[in-house]
């Protein structure tokens, strides 16, 4: 009898101790996690309390002599210059002392907000063999659309680090190319093979916030929630591509201004 | 009565107190017993219940977010489109299936409403049949009588018939209704089938629909999971053995590690942070080495029987001689059966630490099968041509006693006989020959394949600077962080004595003193030219090749513009025969000019096979001999000091030392790594190391660190194998050891080696083992994968991955460096090699890789890509490695050797004139960027000339390459879209010529045909016809004459003139 009760006891003890051990697991086991959605929904923004940071990029340094572009190895490209002669646009410097083609986005501050890319496509020409524009941004996700204006055959290779890799052949009067940029990164350069001189920047971002210094060397970012960001300028000046950062806090309504200097290198 | 008893002791004594302690006793012996049955001697079934409750949890949890994934796919468009196909093809064939489905009902119907009345019918004709047969010969005619009357029926059936099931009623015979029956029957079976065509769009697209789902769906669908739920609900707590009697292999880990083969993905978080309990983490491993043939424990070790504890299970106790490997060194498993593989897929660690035992030398002073094997092979052809010598001596005496047999034989026949053995034995004596011939050959080749680890000290007069020698001897590491040189810990004296030991036996020689050169040019070649895939100039990452940052300080101006212009020219030649240097003297004795080189290899004095190259594995590039002066002038500028401030060494040349210093040599095993001076033959001077991993421990010296190590807990060979690498005298110790002979010393010097190499070559030496395994386990193919295995020996020995990509995601060293991030110079970068066998033919490798000139006169160009800085260098491979090599691509490519072309459809009139207007049409590229030998053109080409298509390119290849070459070298300069497909085949994306209207044939196996055919000829005619798309004024000035190919296949090489069309020199 008494062993009996012992052995019990003991099994007894041995569930306890089980369930106890199991009850235990079961406490500190994690809620299920939420399902994934795709795609999360842009974050609301007042638009009442936007302000803009602006600026200027200047160039530091006696103007450098922008590369001459000989394009003799395809006669069409002659043609459509009539004469006229085409210099490197990543040497380019306005004649104020300004910075054209500088790539201005807002690097970090933003990420607390959710961004849908915009609808409409970024468009990148091919006019006299020669990209346009330039420099150009876009968001992840958004269309980048390739048209040409040239009746020679183009291929549109960017060389991302980031992205994926792509090299599409146009002929002459072929479709547009459509495709898209899944990964922030600055920048994506693109070449045409045939073509060698041809070069086009492009800045892909996660946010809108994002501006190309045309032949004034300034730039104007709007729309920017109050708040306190990383400003990033990018240039190809004087190699294969230069940055500066600045941070900026800007107050509802309030417009910041930020100026940007590089360096032949 | 007086109570007399004396005490009973049934009555007085009690065994109580003994009873309850046994009692007491029994019952914890027995909760012991109960305790050690479920914990103690079984604790994995805790563990199977505790992975049971853990995973159950985790998969309810689990469910229903792979539920709302699985949702959100069949939510997405995609999904969607493919199901709305699907129902669309459903209800395309909805009525007809619907009517082919009431059909079959109908004949279903029609079935079993004659299937009463016939069996009934066949049951009565059938007793009637027995009936006959077993009657007298007079009843059968009655009966049969009877029986016919009976089958002629009328049996009326009311049937439904098609198309509308109307019941027909009629009359039938008996065979008119067993035909009925069987025609229902196959008429069914047709309509049945007809209905599986009609569905069979549907269930394809179905198919895919579903398809869709498992491949965006990350892991198992809901439905598979619960599945798994079940299943685990319903194990029962039993061990989970692996048995293979054919290897010996029993192995019950999964008993506890429970989860290790489930398809759900399991982490250590998911099980509460169990990590016995997790899934595998390469499960491609697993696919590849099935658990029910490998087991677990032939691959990490420990004792895959033992249940009765983690440490017992693991093997992590004495005398077991194979524990679990840690998780660090878990690589070294797969070395037993791989030891034939020098790159291994999915082994990076221990792949690094083979490859690191070759290129710190390791190899030099220990023997490691495969490593290495040149020596040894040529010892072993020496063997075999002794063999067959004596084969043929002997065959030969046998011709002469068969003859003379024969002459004297009794008859004919007999006679005959003896002849024809006679003529056996001549004609085996001319394979013979043959055989030897080749053992020659190959011996001739193996040496050519010799290389040491280190540079050639006969040289070292000619080649440096005497006083940096010292300076180099007693610390190499000091002077060059990054050196493949160890350092031996030598005392001043030593150093002196080997120091001068190695200049006295350096040959004396004069070389021609060369011009200086331009160091400007010498940079940007030295940057360029390719020296960088293997070279640095910096003591970052490790590389291939000596850093050269401080050349300048110890070299010879004069050697290093000859070791540029051609690394494998030597001062004098080797004969192994004589074991010496031969001098120009050797040759005069025998009126012969002093030339020795690959083609002149044969010893003037006894004709032995000299060693006529530097055992080096740095290639020629082929530069010409200013640019040569280039570099050298470039490097020459490399340096931090002037070589005159090192400190004089004038005992060099003191003849007392030399002896000393030969001594000093010997003991250290110089001659492992360095060609020296009578020291040839030299064997090394260390343990092998092929099977280091399961030496028992008790061999394995500690010294007197053996009581350390087993406190510290690192008595393993693990243990020893990185305090070896670590410091590789740390077991010289205790108080007597400086006053030990030095030769009781340990000799093996110290590398310098970073913790991860010192893991790599850990974990290399710990799975060099006996293997417990069956050979027949290993991976010791006998088919092509063997040629993989093969090549990638050469492929390391020669670094061709520091220029060329083999794999997607393996970088080449060029491409990290920091000039080819550019667009403009990642197209500068060497061709990537991923799927070559398939593109080019073996034949025309094998041409390609003997020369990459392609041209045996103009060797100043590379043969395929002009219009590449970097240039493949002459490699001297000899006929073994380029035979190795070649089939190493053609297997990677799962190409058949040998090849055979296939043989493409001449050219129509129409269809070259065809090709030739597309190939000039304004849309078409092609000519821009490929070369056509025409300098004004090809300044801006960056592709092949088309020329070499027909001897290189397999066609198959040609027509995929122009059709997408992304999906073939990723990032490649050719752009992919150039053809779309037109129904079933490919036409020009661009505006096709007005020619092709009405050509309904593939586009682009119409340019490849043509592609096969151009000739020299052709191509300028396109050129000129191309005249208004492409700069081609200078274009007619070539007017060279013209080699139409032809099919022959001496023919088929473009040397000569069309190599030099092609160079367009």
């Amino acid at each position: 009898m008494n062993k009996r009760n012992l052995i019990l006891l003991f099994t007894a003890l041995i569930i306890l101790a089980l369930v106890a051990c199991g009850k235990k697991e079961e406490e500190t086991a994690e809620q299920p996690s939420a399902p994934a959605t795709n795609a999360p929904a842009p974050t609301p923004i007042d638009q009442s309390t936007v302000g803009e940071v602006t600026g200027k990029v200047s160039f530091d340094g006696a103007k450098p002599k922008a590369p001459v572009i000989h394009m003799d190895q395809d006669p069409v490209c002659v043609q459509k210059h009539a004469g006229k002669v085409v210099t490197a646009e990543d040497a380019e410097v306005n004649d104020n002392g300004t910075l054209p083609n500088v790539f201005v986005y807002v690097k970090s501050g933003a990420e607390k907000y959710t961004f849908a890319p915009p609808s409409d496509p970024v468009v990148l020409d091919q006019n006299g063999c020669m990209y346009q524009p330039h420099v150009l941004g876009i968001m992840a996700g958004q269309t980048f659309k390739v048209v040409s204006s040239d009746p020679t055959t183009h291929n549109i290779h960017p060389m991302p680090k980031d992205n994926r890799e792509w090299n599409m052949s146009q002929a002459p009067g072929a479709a547009p190319i459509e495709q898209k940029f899944a990964r922030p990164e600055i920048m994506v350069p693109v070449k045409c093979n045939q073509h060698p001189w041809m070069r086009a920047w492009i800045g892909v971002t996660t946010n809108p916030f994002y501006a190309v210094t045309g032949s004034d060397g300034t730039f104007s970012i709007k729309g920017l929630p109050p708040g306190t960001y990383t400003i990033e300028a990018w240039s190809a000046i004087g190699g294969t591509g230069q940055t500066s950062d600045q941070t900026v806090t800007i107050g509802p309504k309030e417009s910041k201004s930020v100026d940007f200097t590089f360096k032949a290198s | 009565m007086p109570d007399t008893s004396e005490k009973d002791p049934v009555i007085t004594s009690s065994l109580g107190t003994f009873l309850v302690v046994s009692s007491v006793l029994v019952m914890l012996t027995l909760v012991w017993a109960l305790y050690n049955e479920f914990f103690g001697l079984r604790p994995w079934k805790s563990y199977e219940r505790d992975f049971a409750v853990r995973y159950v949890k985790f998969l309810r949890k689990q469910i229903p977010v792979q539920e709302s994934a699985e949702k959100a796919i069949l939510a997405s468009p995609d999904y969607q489109q493919l199901d709305q196909q699907v129902k669309a093809a459903e209800e395309q064939v909805k009525d007809k299936s619907d009517e082919t489905d009431k059909q079959i009902a109908i004949l279903d119907a029609r079935f079993s409403a004659i299937t009463e009345t016939f069996t009934t019918e066949r049951a009565y004709v059938a007793t009637q049949v027995y009936a006959i047969e077993h009657t007298s010969l007079d009843n059968q005619t009655s009966l049969q009588n009877k029986l016919a009357k009976h089958e002629a029926g009328p049996f009326r059936v009311s049937l439904p018939t098609l198309p509308d099931g109307k019941i027909v009623t009629g009359d039938y015979t008996f065979q008119q209704l067993q035909d009925e029956f069987n025609k229902v029957q196959l008429d069914k079976a047709n309509m049945l089938e007809e209905k599986s065509e009609l569905l069979r769009p549907v269930s394809e697209l179905r198919k895919k629909r579903d398809a869709y789902l498992t491949d965006h769906l990350n892991g198992l669908t809901t439905e598979q999971m619960r599945g798994v739920l079940k299943k685990t609900q319903d194990a029962s707590i039993e061990i989970k053995q692996i048995n293979n009697p054919d290897a010996g292999i029993v192995d019950r880990c999964e008993t506890c590690h429970a989860g290790i083969r489930e398809q759900v993905v399991i982490t250590a978080k998911d099980m509460g942070g169990k990590e016995v309990f997790v899934s595998h983490p390469e499960p491609d491993l697993l696919t590849l080495h099935d658990p029910e043939k490998f087991g677990c424990s032939p691959c990490h070790g420990g004792n895959g029987m033992a249940l009765e504890s983690k440490e017992r299970a693991h093997g992590q106790y004495e005398h077991w001689l194979w524990p679990l490997h840690p998780m660090e060194n878990v690589q070294a498993g797969c070395q037993q059966c791989h030891a034939m593989d020098m790159v291994l897929d999915h082994a990076p660690v221990l792949s690094d630490g083979k490859d690191l035992f070759q290129r710190r030398g390791c190899v030099g002073c220990h023997r490691f099968q495969n490593y290495d094997p040149e020596p040894e092979l040529i010892a072993s052809v020496q063997q075999q041509l002794l063999l067959f010598e004596n084969q043929r001596s002997e065959a030969q005496r046998n011709i002469a006693r068969s003859i003379q047999l024969g002459d004297a034989a009794p008859d004919n026949d007999t006679a005959r006989m003896y002849y024809t053995q006679a003529d056996k034995l001549r004609v085996s004596i001319s394979d013979i020959d043959g055989r030897i011939e080749q053992l020659d050959r190959r011996s001739k080749d193996l040496l050519r394949d010799t290389k040491k680890v280190g540079p050639d000290l006969k040289e070292v007069r000619v080649k440096m600077h005497p006083d940096w020698i010292p300076v180099w001897l007693t610390n190499p590491h000091a002077w060059r962080p990054s050196t493949r040189m160890p350092r031996f810990r030598l005392a001043d004296n030593e150093v002196k004595a080997i120091s001068a030991f190695i200049w006295q036996s350096g040959i004396d020689a004069a070389l021609p003193t060369q011009p200086q050169g331009d160091p400007v040019k010498g940079k940007e070649s030295f940057e360029t030219r390719g020296c960088m895939g293997c070279h640095s100039l910096d003591e970052s990452s490790p590389h291939f090749a000596a850093n050269l940052s401080r050349v300048g300080e110890k070299d010879n101006y004069d050697y290093l513009v000859r070791w540029i212009h051609n690394p494998r020219e030597r001062t004098r030649p080797y004969c192994p025969f004589e074991k010496r240097d031969l001098t120009e003297a050797d040759y005069k004795k025998h009126g012969l000019p002093f030339v020795f080189d690959l083609d002149h290899s044969k010893c003037p004095n006894d004709g032995h096979e000299l060693q006529v190259e530097q055992e080096t594995i740095m290639p020629n590039l082929r530069l010409t001999i200013e640019e040569s002066r280039d570099i050298a002038s470039y490097l020459m500028t490399l340096k931090t000091k002037d070589p005159s401030s090192y400190a004089k060494a004038d005992y060099l040349n003191d003849p007392s030392l030399k002896a000393q210093g030969h001594a000093l040599v010997q003991r250290y095993g110089c001659a492992g790594c360095h060609e020296i001076a009578g020291m040839e033959d030299e064997g090394r001077i260390g343990t092998e190391l092929t099977k280091e991993g399961s030496k028992p421990i008790e061999q394995i010296d500690f010294a007197l660190l053996t009581r350390e190590a087993r406190e510290q807990g690192w008595y393993d060979h693990k243990g020893f194998f990185e305090h070896k690498l670590a410091k590789p005298e740390i077991y010289d110790t205790g108080r007597d050891w400086k006053d030990r002979d030095p030769n009781d010393r340990l000799r093996m010097p110290d590398f310098d080696l970073k913790q991860p190499e010192i893991n790599a070559l850990t974990t290399f030496l710990m799975g060099a083992v006996e293997s417990q395994i069956p050979q027949r386990y290993w991976d010791a193919p006998e088919d092509q994968r063997r040629d993989i295995q093969e090549g990638w020996w050469v492929v390391k020995k020669y670094n061709c991955m520091g220029c060329h990509q083999f794999m997607v995601g393996q970088s080449s060293r060029l491409m990290t460096l920091p000039r080819y991030q550019t667009p403009e110079w990642r197209d500068q970068l060497p061709p990537k090699l991923m799927g070559e066998g398939a593109r080019v033919s073996p034949d025309w490798m094998e041409k390609f890789l003997a020369n990459p000139a392609m041209d045996s006169k103009d060797t100043d160009r590379d043969g395929v890509r002009a219009y590449l800085k970097a240039r493949m260098p002459t490699f001297f491979f000899s006929p073994i490695e380029i035979r190795k090599l070649v089939r190493f691509f053609q297997a990677l490519s799962g190409q058949p050797m040998p090849y055979i072309p296939p043989k493409l459809e001449p050219l129509t009139d129409q269809e070259i004139a065809m090709a030739r207007a597309l190939f000039t049409s304004k849309g078409a590229p092609c000519l821009k960027c490929h070369a056509t030998g025409d300098p004004s053109h090809d300044k801006f080409a960056t592709a092949p000339n088309f020329l070499l298509a027909r001897d290189r390119l397999k066609p198959g290849w040609a027509r995929r390459w122009m059709l997408d070459p992304s999906m073939i070298a990723p990032g490649t300069a050719m752009p992919s879209g150039l053809f779309k497909p037109v129904g079933d085949h490919y036409v020009f994306a661009g505006p096709t010529p007005d020619i092709f209207k009405g050509y309904d044939g593939d586009q682009p196996e119409l340019l490849v045909r043509y592609m096969f055919e151009i000739t020299p000829d052709e191509q300028r005619r396109l050129m000129g016809m191309s005249a208004d798309m492409l700069k081609t004024s200078e274009l007619i000035r070539i007017q060279e004459p013209v080699h139409r190919l032809t099919d022959s296949r001496q023919n088929r090489m473009p040397s000569g003139p069309i190599a030099a069309k092609i160079a367009g020199r």
